[in-house]
C-alpha cells in the first residue's frame, strides 16, 4: 500500500525524463514543497492536506513553468553532465531557500484520523496509509485519462516518441516540455501532501526520498509511467519483505542491491522501452 | 597557445604553489583551506579519468574514497601498519571495488551510470555503517592520536600537509595526462567520439573503460587515506557522502571543464574558497543562506557555459588575442 | 609580435596573482581581540537536519553570555565582556574542522562550545587539542571522553552511562508501581547516537537479568516505520525504549496508538523532550516518558528567563549550553587570565557551582582527568499536560511517575 504512494511521488519523476529526457535530481525537493504548501494550508485555513493536495498541486505547477522556463529548457542541448549538474545546483538552491524561509523545525499536522486504524482481522491498516493509498490512486486514474484522452496528454506522448514528428504535425515541443515539466513537479508535491498526515515536513525531507524514488522509476522503467506504478508497488513489496528476513536497518541495502541489480541485467526496467 | 608559452605559465604556478605557504601561518585557517583545495582537485582529477575520458558521469566515487580511508585506518587502529603502508591495500581494494562495480554497469549509458554508481556509493555507506565491529559503525572511527612524524603521517601543522597535498595533486594530474596521451587515452577518446566505429577498429570499448575506472578508483581510495590522516576522524557518512564528496568530485570537475587536465583544479581554485568564503560571511546571519548563494552560483556558472569555466577562460583569451 | 607576447604574459600572470591575491584576502584577515573583551567561539548546526536543536543551544549561550555580561563581565580581567563568535558547523565534519580552524586563527577564541552533534565535536576536538584550546560540550558519546584528551571538557553523563540510565530507572519505576519487567524492546535510530545509547540500554537489560525480545536498528531517514512497529507487536515486549530524533519519534508513537499498542514508551531524549514532540502529538504525548541529561524544572527560577525571552521551554540542550558558558565564564575568571594552560588548569580543577551550574543534576560541574563532569546524573521526565516533569531519581523529583502498564 505504501507502494502506491511510492508510485504516485515518482511518476513526476519519470514523466519529466520520458518527455524531456533529463533525470531531475531536485524532484524530491518539489516533494517538500508540496508538504509545505499543504502545511500552511492547515496551519493558516485550518484545511486537511487531503483536501489541499490539489491545491499544493496547482502551486507546485505553477512554480515548475517557472522553473523550466528560466533553467531547465536552456540545457536541453548542452551536455548531460551539464544537465545534472544544473538540477543538483536547483536542489541546493531549493533546500536551503526553504531553510530560509520556513525555519528549520520539523513541523507536523494534526489530524483527527492520524492514530486511527482499521482493523480487518489480524491486520492493522493505518488511516493515513489508506488515505494516501487513495488518494494516489485517484491522481493515478486522472492521469491516466488526461494521458490517454485529452488532446494535450497526446500531443506529450506524441513528443516523448517522436520529437520531430511531433513538431512537424504542428506540436509545440517547448510549450509541451514545460507542461510535462510542470506536470511532473506539480504530482510529486501532490504526493508530498497525502503523506503529510503521517509524516512531518522540514526543508531537508526531500533527502529522505531521493534514491527511493530513483529506484522506483528505473524498477519500472524510467519513462513509463505504467511503470512507475509497479516500481512503488515492488518498491513497497521489497521493503516489507526485506523487514521480515533482515534487520530493518538493512531495508535500504536490500533496495539497492536490487536497483544495481535490475540497472545491470535489465535497464529499461520491468516495463520500460529500450532508450 | 604556444607549448613554450605555455611551459612557462605551469613552472610559474607551480613556482607560486610552492612558495604560497611560506607567506601564511603554518597552522592558520588559510594553509587548510588550500590544503583541502589541493586534495579535491586531485579527487576531481582522478574521478576526471572515468568522468572526462571515459566519458561515463559516476555519482558514486565516494564508495572508492572511503573503501581508502577506512582501509588504512582499520590496518592502523587494528595491526598498528603505518598509513603510508595502509595506502597500498587501500588503493588496491579501490580498485578491485572499481572493478567490481564497473563490469555490470559500464555498458549503461549516461542517466543509468550515473544512477547506478549513485546506489553503490549508498552501499558501501550502509555497509560501512552496519558494519560494525569491522568500522565502528555509525560513532565513525578515529587515527590514533600520536606524536607529530612524517613516518605516522601526522602533523600539528598545516604546512606538512599542504606539500603532501600538493605532491598528490601534481602525482594524479600525471597520471591523467599520461593516460591522456597514451594509448589508452587514444582509445577512450575513439570510444568517446564513436562507440561503434571504436569497435569496429577492434577497440573491446568496455574493457578499456573499466581499466580508465580501476584506475580512478584506486587513485580515489589513495587520496581517502590522505583524508583520514589529515582529519583524523570521519564517520561513513561523512567519507561516503553523496553530495559532501561524490557530487562535489564531479561539480569540481564539471564547472571547471571536464576532460581537461586543468580544469578539476581550476574548477577546485573557484569553487572551494568561494563556498567557505560564503558560509564566513553569511553562516552567522541566516540558516542556509550560505549554501543558498552556492547552489545560485552553481546554476549560473551551468546556464552561463555548460563546458565550464575552463571554457570561458579559454573564450576571455581568444576574445583578448583578437583586439 | 614579440612585444605582443610578452604583454600576454604580465596581463595573465598579473590577472592570476591579483585574483589570488583578492581571495586570499579574507582568508589573512585577522580580526585581533579588543583589549576589553573575550572572543568565545560558538560553534552549531544552525543548518540542515539538526538547526532546530543548534537555534536552541545557541540561544541558551546567548542567554548565559549576556547575564554574565550584565553582571560586570569577567571581573578578574578588569569587566572584560564575553563576546560570542557564532558559526555555522553544517553537517559536515570537513567543514566543522574548516570553522573551528577559522575562529582558532582570525578571532583568537579563547575556548569553543558546540557542536551538539558527537561527530562533530570529536572532529573539532580533534583540532582544539592539537592547538591547546578547551573545547566544551554536552555531546554525549563516548569516544568523546574516551581518548585521554586533556582539553575536552564534557558536562554531560556519556551516552552508555545514560542508556544505562534509561533502563535502570525504568526497572525501578516499575517495580514501584508493581510489575516487575521481564521483557522489553529497544528500537534506535542507526547514527552514532541512537547507537551508543543502544549500547547502554543492552547493558542495564543484561546485569538485570530482563530479557531484549526487540532489539532493532533503524534508518534515520525512514519513510515506513509499520514494519518495525509490526515486530514490536509480535515481539510481547512490556515495555518500548526508542532511541530517535523528532520526525521518527512521532512515526512511533502514532504508529504504536494506531495499532493499538499500550505499552509503555521510554523514549532517549533528542526527538522526545522537546516542545515540538508535545505539539505533534497532542494528547498522545501525555504519559510519554523519556531519560534526560537535564531539565528545566530543577532550576525554575533560572530557566524561567529563557523562556520568558525565546517562548519555549528551556529544552535540555539549551540549558546544557548555558551551562557550559558559565562554566568557562568561571573558570576564566579564576584562572585570571585568557592564558590556554591556566585555562585548561582552571577548568579542570575546579568544582564550578555559579550561574547556570546550579541547574544540573549534582547542583555543580566537576570535571575528571578525562574531562567528564562526573557530578551530572541523567533523570527521568515525563510528559504531564504539554510540561516536561521530572520524576526520577526521587531526591529531585518534582512529581511521582505514572506507569500505564
Amino acid at each position: 500500500m505504501i507502494g502506491g504512494v511510492y508510485a504516485v511521488i515518482s511518476i513526476g519523476l519519470t514523466l519529466v525524463f520520458g518527455v524531456m529526457g533529463i533525470v531531475n535530481f531536485a524532484q524530491a525537493e518539489f516533494l517538500m514543497l508540496g508538504m509545505f504548501v499543504a502545511y500552511y494550508a492547515w496551519a493558516w485555513l485550518g484545511l486537511d492536506p487531503l483536501i489541499t493536495a490539489p491545491l499544493a498541486f496547482a502551486v507546485v505547477f505553477v512554480f515548475g513553468m517557472a522553473v523550466h522556463h528560466l533553467m531547465i529548457r536552456r540545457v536541453l542541448k548542452a551536455p548531460e553532465v551539464a544537465q545534472v549538474f544544473l538540477t543538483v545546483g536547483l536542489l541546493i538552491v531549493l533546500e536551503n531557500a526553504a531553510l530560509l524561509m520556513f525555519g528549520s523545525g520539523f513541523k507536523s499536522v494534526a489530524t483527527s484520523y492520524q492514530t486511527s486504524a482499521l482493523h480487518l482481522g489480524p491486520l492493522f491498516i493505518s488511516v493515513p496509509y489508506l488515505a494516501a493509498f487513495l488518494m494516489s490512486v485517484a491522481c493515478g486514474a486522472v492521469l491516466w485519462l488526461f494521458l490517454e484522452r485529452s488532446w494535450f496528454g497526446r500531443a506529450m506522448r506524441a513528443t516523448a516518441q517522436n520529437p520531430m514528428a511531433a513538431k512537424l504535425m504542428g506540436i509545440d515541443s517547448d510549450r509541451m516540455h514545460r507542461i510535462a515539466f510542470a506536470l511532473g513537479v506539480g504530482l510529486t508535491a501532490f504526493g508530498g501532501a497525502v503523506i503529510l498526515p503521517y509524516l512531518t515536513v522540514s526543508p531537508t525531507v526531500g533527502d529522505q526520498f531521493v534514491v527511493l524514488m530513483f529506484t522506483v522509476v528505473v524498477l519500472g522503467g524510467l519513462g513509463s509511467v505504467a511503470g512507475a506504478v509497479v516500481g512503488g508497488l515492488a518498491v513497497g513489496i521489497i521493503q516489507s519483505i526485506s523487514g521480515l528476513l533482515f534487520p530493518i536497518q538493512m531495508q535500504n541495502l536490500v533496495l539497492f542491491v536490487v536497483f544495481i541489480g535490475v540497472l545491470a541485467i535489465r535497464p529499461e526496467g520491468l516495463l520500460g522501452r529500450a532508450r | 597557445m604556444k607549448p613554450s608559452l605555455k611551459y612557462t605559465l605551469i613552472a610559474l604556478a607551480l613556482a607560486l604553489a610552492i612558495a604560497l605557504p611560506f607567506g601564511l601561518e603554518p597552522r592558520g585557517y588559510a594553509t587548510r583551506i588550500l590544503c583541502l583545495v589541493l586534495l579535491f582537485a586531485a579527487m576531481a582529477q582522478a574521478w576526471n579519468i572515468v568522468g572526462g575520458l571515459a566519458n561515463q558521469m559516476s555519482l558514486g566515487h565516494a564508495a572508492f574514497f572511503g573503501i581508502g580511508a577506512y582501509g588504512s585506518t582499520i590496518l592502523l587502529v587494528k595491526y598498528g601498519i603505518s598509513p603510508w603502508l595502509g595506502l597500498l591495500p587501500g588503493m588496491a581494494a579501490g580498485g578491485v571495488a572499481a572493478w567490481l562495480i564497473s563490469l555490470p554497469t559500464m555498458r549503461l549509458r549516461g542517466h543509468y551510470f550515473a544512477l547506478a554508481t549513485l546506489a553503490f556509493g549508498e552501499v558501501m555507506r550502509l555497509v560501512a555503517n552496519t558494519w560494525g565491529g569491522l568500522t565502528g559503525g555509525p560513532s565513525g572511527i578515529s587515527v590514533p592520536f600520536s606524536k607529530p612524524g612524517l613516518a605516522v603521517f601526522q602533523f600539528k601543522e598545516m604546512r606538512p600537509y599542504y606539500f603532501l597535498m600538493l605532491a598528490a595533486l601534481l602525482m594524479v594530474t600525471a597520471i591523467f595526462a599520461g593516460i591522456r596521451h597514451s594509448k589508452l587515452g587514444y582509445r577512450l577518446r575513439a570510444i568517446r567520439e564513436n562507440p561503434a566505429a571504436a569497435e569496429a577498429i577492434g577497440v573491446d570499448t568496455t574493457r578499456t573503460k573499466i581499466i580508465a575506472a580501476v584506475i580512478s578508483g584506486a587513485l580515489m581510495a589513495g587520496l581517502g587515506t590522505f583524508y583520514a590522516q589529515f582529519q583524523f576522524f570521519f564517520d561513513p557518512d561523512t567519507v561516503f557522502s553523496i553530495p559532501a564528496i561524490s557530487v562535489r568530485v564531479a561539480m569540481i570537475a564539471i564547472v571547471g571543464g571536464v576532460g581537461t587536465t586543468i580544469g578539476p583544479i581550476v574548477g577546485a581554485l573557484f569553487l572551494i574558497p568561494i563556498e567557505e568564503l560564503a558560509n564566513q560571511t553569511f553562516s552567522d546571519q541566516a540558516a542556509g543562506l550560505s549554501q543558498l548563494v552556492f547552489g545560485l552560483l552553481l546554476i549560473v556558472v551551468i546556464l552561463a557555459e555548460p563546458r565550464g569555466l575552463l571554457e570561458i577562460g579559454r573564450r576571455l583569451w581568444r576574445w583578448r588575442g583578437r583586439t | 609580435m614579440t612585444t605582443q607576447r610578452k604583454a600576454g604574459i604580465g596581463r595573465r600572470s598579473t590577472l592570476k596573482f591579483g585574483v589570488a591575491g583578492a581571495l586570499a584576502a579574507p582568508f589573512l584577515s585577522h580580526r585581533a581581540q579588543a583589549a576589553d573583551s573575550v572572543n568565545v567561539g560558538v560553534i552549531l548546526p544552525l543548518s540542515g537536519a539538526n538547526a532546530q536543536f543548534g537555534i536552541n543551544a545557541r540561544n541558551g549561550i546567548q542567554l548565559a553570555a549576556d547575564q554574565v555580561n550584565a553582571a560586570g563581565g569577567i571581573k578578574s580581567l578588569g569587566g572584560a565582556k564575553i563576546n560570542l563568535i557564532v558559526a555555522d558547523s553544517t553537517s559536515t565534519p570537513t567543514t566543522a574542522v574548516n570553522v573551528a580552524q577559522r575562529l582558532l586563527t582570525q578571532n583568537d577564541v579563547v575556548a569553543i562550545l558546540g557542536a551538539f552533534v558527537s561527530t562533530l565535536t570529536i572532529a573539532i576536538s580533534e583540532v582544539t587539542e592539537r592547538r591547546g584550546i578547551p573545547l566544551l560540550t554536552m555531546s554525549f558519546a563516548d569516544q568523546i571522553t574516551g581518548r585521554g584528551f586533556e582539553n575536552i571538557f564534557q558536562v554531560v553523563a556519556k551516552a552508555s552511562v545514560i542508556g544505562k540510565a534509561q533502563f535502570d530507572d525504568t526497572l525501578a519505576i516499575a517495580a514501584a508501581s508493581g510489575q516487575k519487567l521481564e521483557r522489553i524492546a529497544i528500537m534506535y535510530e542507526d547514527t552514532a547516537y541512537g547507537t551508543s545509547q543502544a549500547g547502554g540500554l543492552r547493558t542495564g537489560a543484561k546485569n538485570a537479568n530482563v530479557q531484549v525480545v526487540m532489539d532493532e536498528a533503524y534508518p534515520l531517514g525512514i519513510t515506513d516505520i509499520t514494519p518495525l512497529i509490526n515486530k514490536l507487536r509480535s515481539s510481547g515486549a512490556q515495555a518500548v525504549f526508542p532511541v530517535s530524533y523528532l520526525n521518527d519519534s512521532l512515526l512511533i508513537i502514532r504508529a504504536m496508538r494506531q495499532q493499538g499498542i499500550t505499552i509503555p514508551a521510554i523514549g532517549g531524549a533528542a526527538g522526545y523532550v522537546i516542545p515540538d514532540f508535545a505539539k505533534g502529538l497532542g494528547e498522545y504525548a501525555e504519559g510519554v516518558l523519556s531519560i534526560n541529561l537535564s531539565n528545566y524544572d530543577l532550576a525554575p527560577s533560572l530557566t524561567k528567563a529563557f523562556s520568558d525571552r525565546f517562548g519555549y521551554f528551556m529544552v535540555h540542550e539549551a540549558l546544557e549550553h548555558a551551562v557550559c558558558m558559565s562554566v568557562l565564564a568561571q573558570a576564566i575568571e579564576n584562572a585570571k587570565s585568557t592564558d590556554p594552560d591556566k585555562l585548561r588548569a582552571a577548568l579542570h580543577a575546579g568544582k564550578f557551582t555559579n550561574g547556570w551550574c546550579a541547574a544540573m543534576t549534582g547542583g555543580a560541574v566537576q570535571f575528571d582527568n578525562t574531562g567528564l563532569n562526573t557530578l551530572s546524573v541523567p533523570v527521568m521526565v515525563q510528559w504531564r499536560n504539554n510540561e516536561l516533569v521530572t520524576v526520577w531519581p526521587a531526591d529531585v523529583a518534582k512529581a511521582k511517575p505514572v506507569w500505564k502498564s
